[in-house]
């Protein structure tokens, strides 16, 4: 898992800078304007015939950029002045965020969404990852659990204690050495959740390891699963709030997002199985009336609007399935309330019965 | 607010002028409720009987005291013996009179089971056994709070679970019990976790040569600056709370300044309203955490974003300030513990209604920070 190559490509990349500015250069020497090629990808579509090609990888498209007309020779600016900065990182091999960038030249970039745009076409350029040009952000996911592994010279021992919670390292590729007993995988949303398991001692019991992005999970969280999932072999589940909120969440852990579409093999979980909470749960977990509460407007256009992704038509029916269960019912409700009859529920009862469940199922 | 005697009160510790919750064990928190149940069955049960009402110490600002360091340099916020009372009969107080009895019972349970519980869940056990009583988080947030008022013991004590948001890096070595020492400069990119457990925190031993202490209000500039070494430069400690800090890693703080009486705190802060109410929750505390913050001031300066940094920064870094800036400024403005040059500095970001974040810094390349806080350390450019 190194993106589209490895870090050690990072003075081909550095040569593949220079080579492409030369070209501008000897274009504009000869007084013609650069075409500068931009692919287009996505992710999903909302075609209902569901025959499109989003589940393959390849660009959908292209866009070209030439000096002849002005707001691309904007965005042709843009790019170069990031391509900069970004030369500068690798040369030094050091790492900015995307808001670092936007201020080193504020005046310049105007916005922080024209820094975004700029880093995005030119990952798409040179065919690479984000973190391929040293662009990282903090990340605010955890683990726990049997696991031990090494991050820029120091030792994260899960094992030692298990119900610790740990940062997910952020330079994820500098992780190495990465040691496991564990089952299987649990992504889990809420860090509230990741904090009654840890409360209840569940990887004591459990041989696994527990990660949760705390929310919509961010690159270096998703980076991680990605490369614990290569280098583990180990069955994912995930365990996210019964509401459109949630079921998006396990879409961006499954599908990747739409942002990083041009990215996605090293964002995405193939195979990730959806663990809970379904709506069918409700009933036969015997969850309070109480607990079940209405969808909002809000809440059934996102749902109506996540029902169209032809992902889910084509190769996961069973979850949309739910998903319209979930609509026409018309109520959500949050993994606490499996809790209320009994605390420990969630780690001795739902989790680990679903997960025999799913391993025995075919 | 005087309080009438007699039999229809109950008083905890009331002859203390300063009100504080202490840390206790779960069979110590236990007790307290034990004892506030006896309390109210040997009222009932007297020849005058009567329901007592509920004595909780008033969090308004109109019980907030200051005390001034006159032989020390820590000034803090502390609620003083001001009550509220919450009475049965009384058709606006009887809500929240059942309220607290019925969170206090819960966390008597949980406690007994030796669990810690989320506000989440609490809200949904509550909502389900008792519906008429419950329907928002914000009605159970509020009862925690009366209940941490009444028994006078932190929340974390009644088996709410903390989160732990504090990071901490640098030239530091920690040992908790039983285990080996970690070394904060070998952490990694993103430093070492500070626990929400107070108890492990407070017997934790701490081992340093840095010379100073340094608070970061953002994770971003923590990570930039753990990233960098920065640390090896400065010989020092960073600590971040990403954000308003949180009662551990003020505790943790405070554990690290009375460990280390010598060294100097330093706190490194965006230039808008926002950030001044981090530093000061950090140096004075606050009124809405009142009865467990008093003990966690610490003696903490204002390094940067300053003022007089101003021309260090491109106009277009200057950003308008928003309205809840505005808002938080004039209550700090209000408030009698500010300073004076923070006062000033609270002035002219309201006058300009400007703000500015720390990474527009970054103008200067993204090293720059390093040099920043070397350069206001040696020219002891701190308030």
């Amino acid at each position: 898992m190194e993106g589209k190559f490895p870090i050690s490509e990072t003075t081909n990349l550095l040569q593949r800078i220079k080579d492409f500015t030369r070209s501008i250069v000897e274009d504009l020497a000869e007084g013609r304007s650069p075409k500068i090629s931009i692919n287009r990808f996505r992710n999903y579509c909302i075609n209902p015939e569901a025959d499109c090609l989003c589940s393959s990888d390849t660009p959908k498209g292209q866009e070209i950029l030439t000096l002849e007309r002005k707001p691309q020779t904007y965005r042709i600016d843009m790019l170069l002045r990031v391509l900069l900065i970004v030369q500068q990182l690798l040369q030094e091999n050091r790492h900015a965020s995307k808001r670092d960038i936007y201020y080193m030249h504020p005046s310049a970039f105007k916005a922080q969404s024209i820094v975004d745009r700029a880093i995005g076409d030119i990952c798409i350029l040179f065919q690479c990852s984000r973190y391929n040009l040293n662009v990282v952000s903090v990340g605010n996911g955890l683990v726990m659990g049997w696991l031990k592994f090494r991050e820029a010279g120091r030792k994260f021992d899960c094992l030692n204690s298990l119900n610790t919670a740990y940062p997910v390292p952020v330079l994820v590729e500098e992780v190495e050495d990465i040691v496991s007993l564990a089952e299987y995988i649990l992504v889990v949303e809420k860090e509230t959740v990741f904090q009654r398991l840890a409360n209840d001692m569940f990887c004591k019991t459990n041989r696994c390891i527990v990660i949760t992005g705390r929310g919509y999970p961010d690159v270096s969280t998703r980076r991680f699963l990605r490369l614990l999932m290569e280098k583990l072999h180990l069955p994912v589940h995930c365990l996210v709030d019964c509401d459109p909120y949630g079921f998006e969440i396990l879409a961006t852990y499954r599908f990747g997002s739409m942002q990083m579409a041009y990215d996605i093999e090293s964002l995405r979980a193939p195979d990730m199985k959806w663990l809970g909470a379904f709506p069918s749960d409700s009933e036969i977990y015997s969850v309070p009336k109480q607990c079940l509460l209405p969808l909002t407007e809000e809440d059934k256009k996102r749902t109506e609007a996540l029902l169209l992704r032809c992902y889910l038509k084509r190769e996961m029916p069973r979850w949309r399935l739910e998903l319209e269960t979930m609509l026409k019912r018309g109520v959500k409700f949050e993994i606490e309330a499996l809790s209320v009859h009994s605390l420990s529920f969630l780690s001795e009862v739902y989790i680990p019965s679903k997960i025999r469940r799913e391993v025995s199922s075919p | 607010m005087e309080e009438s005697s007699g039999l229809s009160s109950m008083k905890f510790f009331s002859d203390q002028h300063l009100s504080y919750a202490d840390i206790l064990r779960p069979h110590e928190a236990r007790a307290r409720i034990e004892v506030s149940v006896l309390n109210l069955l040997r009222i009932l049960n007297s020849p005058d009987p009567a329901i007592s009402d509920l004595s909780l110490i008033n969090r308004k600002r109109s019980n907030s005291c200051i005390n001034q360091g006159i032989l020390t340099d820590v000034s803090y916020i502390f609620l003083s013996t001001s009550f509220t009372k919450s009475s049965l009969t009384n058709a606006k107080t009887a809500k929240t009179f059942v309220r607290v009895w019925k969170v206090m019972e819960i966390c008597f349970q949980i406690l007994l089971q030796e669990k810690r519980v989320t506000q989440r869940e609490l809200f949904y056990k509550l909502l389900c056994d008792s519906p008429d009583y419950f329907s928002s988080q914000i009605e159970v947030n509020r009862t925690v709070q009366d209940v941490v008022a009444l028994l006078r013991c932190s929340r974390y004590s009644l088996g709410i679970m903390a989160s732990s948001r504090g990071l901490v890096a640098g030239r530091l070595f920690l040992q908790e019990p039983g285990k080996e020492a970690v070394d904060c400069s070998a952490c990694g990119s993103s430093g070492f976790t500070i626990t929400g457990d107070l108890n492990l925190l407070d017997n934790t031993i701490m081992r340093s040569d840095a010379r100073y202490i340094i608070i970061v209000e953002k994770h971003a500039i923590f990570h930039r600056l753990v990233e960098d070494r920065v640390f090896n430069h400065i010989p020092c400690v960073f600590i971040t709370a990403k954000g308003y800090p949180d009662i551990a890693t003020r505790f943790f703080l405070h554990r690290m300044s009375t460990t280390f009486p010598n060294l100097p705190i330093l706190a490194l802060v965006d230039w808008n309203p926002a950030g001044l109410a981090i530093l000061c929750t950090f140096k004075f505390g606050s009124i809405g955490m009142g009865l467990e913050a008093y003990r966690y001031a610490c003696n903490v300066k204002w390094i940067g974003l300053r003022g007089d940094d101003l021309n260090l920064i491109p106009d277009e870094s200057l950003v308008p300030l928003k309205p809840k800036d505005s808002q938080i400024a004039k209550s700090l403005l209000s408030s009698k513990i500010l300073q004076d040059n923070y006062r000033d500095e609270l002035s002219l970001m309201v006058q300009t209604g400007k703000r500015a974040e720390i990474e527009a810094l970054y103008c200067h390349g993204y090293n720059y920070l390093g040099k920043y806080i070397a350069t206001k350390i040696v020219q002891g450019k701190y308030i």
